[in-house]
């Protein structure tokens, strides 16, 4: 029976140690740790809406936030492509249906491109990234993938500059056909499949990557039918 | 399993640094190498080593999480009760785990993002669950410490071998930068896509156990 009480007399003691140092260490880099995660975010909206004057390439944590409230405006819209009045993107809940954030990236007052958070299954894991359109509503300005878990070196190249940089100037609508029509991937490269207007809504996919750049294909078309409420308003055509 | 020195009984006044203590550092870091000698923590080996700078953090990460382990089970090892003694283990290396996987997240956020579950994956990694119960189960703090410092090192250093060659030949760079000449792109050379999908990793590592295995001149026992 001792042998027992102190079994279960070391066992407490342990829990009750390693429980209070987690805690101790949990709350003494919270800040620090929730910054980080809001700069990473607010990185990669300036980053999607290409700003005018290029960010640095290394900036302090504050500079990025300085930044982010100079140049982007936070707004929510509902299913129907109407701006919410009051509300903004940190106020929707997890898993609240039918409200979407965008963020509208302002030079005086000028509005120079919308961007939204794009996210959807790849190869091996969900991604999450940043779609900016121009004023527009037709025009890719930029795009940004951050959150990623695909194999690297294949489907991990959608992070990379090279991959991203294909996005810019090419169309989500077609004014020919005069309706949506999402940026997909092809495999191998555009000119090689198309040379008319119609490379305007294909990226160069990558090699070795099919199935993340089928998962890309998807999302963007997810993405882009969901916020076409709102940019159909907008477009003047 | 290396033959462990039994002193439970409290040595007479030992330098920090005698010849004992220089080869229990010496045993984990290449005499005995916890990756190419007991092939242990292979699942970490395989996954984080496409690139120098993940797999040098990976590494520093299990140092330290393995030596202060190490150093606090050998402290407490006569008051463990034994029936629990694998739980106790488990608790005081997650607890260092995830004070390291805070760490990261705070301090070197961008290489964090990179090696995500695989930090917390070192709560299971077979390394450090054999040296916590065949080493500092029975050894003093600052001996426990040292085996934990000489095998965490041990697996870096096998780590740091296996990306070096994963990450050139792979991707043409070394920590991001890039080495190969683009002449030699010009003249065909292109990135091996193997290199940096996990089988790579085993054929990497399968040569680099058998350099380690013939140079130390190690034969499998029968």
């Amino acid at each position: 029976m001792k042998g027992y009480l102190q079994t279960f007399i070391f066992a407490f003691i342990v829990c009750i140690v390693c429980s209070v140092m987690l805690s101790a260490f949990y709350e003494g880099l919270r800040p620090k740790i929730e910054i980080n995660a809001e700069v990473e975010v607010k990185r990669n909206i300036l980053k999607a809406v290409r700003l005018r004057q290029p960010l640095p390439a290394s900036l302090k944590d504050q500079q990025y936030l300085d930044i982010y409230k100079q140049k982007i405006v936070e707004e929510v819209i509902d299913v129907k492509g109407n701006v919410v009045p009051g509300k903004m993107p940190m106020d929707i809940k997890e898993g609240e249906k039918g409200l979407y954030p965008l963020y509208i990236y302002k030079e005086g007052q000028e509005i120079i491109a919308y961007a939204y958070p794009i996210s959807g299954f790849g190869l091996w894991s969900t991604l999450y990234g940043y779609l900016a359109i121009e004023p527009d509503a037709v025009t890719v300005r930029g795009i940004t993938f951050y959150k990623e878990g695909e194999t690297p070196g294949l489907g991990a190249e959608i992070e990379k500059d090279w991959f991203q940089d294909n996005f810019k100037g090419k169309k989500i609508w077609s004014s020919k056909e005069h309706k949506v029509m999402p940026i997909a991937l092809v495999k191998g490269k555009v000119k090689d499949f198309y040379q008319d207007e119609r490379a305007d809504h294909y990226v160069d996919g990558i090699t070795a990557a099919t199935l993340t750049g089928k998962g890309v294909t998807a999302l963007l078309s997810n993405m882009i039918n969901i916020y076409e409420p709102f940019f159909s308003k907008l477009r003047k055509i | 399993m290396s033959a462990t020195p039994a002193s439970n009984t409290p040595a007479a006044k030992e330098a920090l640094f005698s010849r004992g203590n220089q080869k229990i550092l010496r045993d984990g870091l290449w005499d005995n190498n916890p990756i190419s000698y007991q092939v242990m923590g292979i699942c970490s080996a395989l996954a984080v080593t496409t690139a120098v700078n993940t797999s040098v953090v990976m590494s520093l990460g299990l140092v330290a999480v393995l030596g202060l382990s190490e150093a606090i089970i050998g402290s407490i090892r006569n008051y463990i009760p034994p029936r629990i003694r694998i739980i106790v283990q488990l608790a005081v290396v997650s607890a260092f785990v995830i004070t390291l996987d805070l760490i990261l997240k705070a301090y070197f956020y961008s290489v964090s993002k990179q090696l995500s579950v695989f930090v917390g994956l070192i709560i299971t990694n077979t390394l450090v669950m054999a040296r916590l119960e065949a080493f500092s189960m029975h050894n003093p703090p600052w001996k426990s410490f040292l085996d934990g410092i000489g095998n965490g090192a041990g697996y870096g250093l096998a780590l740091t071998a296996v990306a070096v060659i994963r990450e050139i030949l792979g991707s043409g760079t070394l920590l991001g930068y890039h080495v190969i000449p683009a002449s030699w792109y010009a003249h065909g050379f292109v990135n091996n896509g193997l290199m940096v999908l996990s089988p790579g990793a085993f054929f990497v590592l399968g040569l680099i156990v058998w350099t380690h295995r013939s140079i130390a001149g190690y034969v499998e026992g029968k």
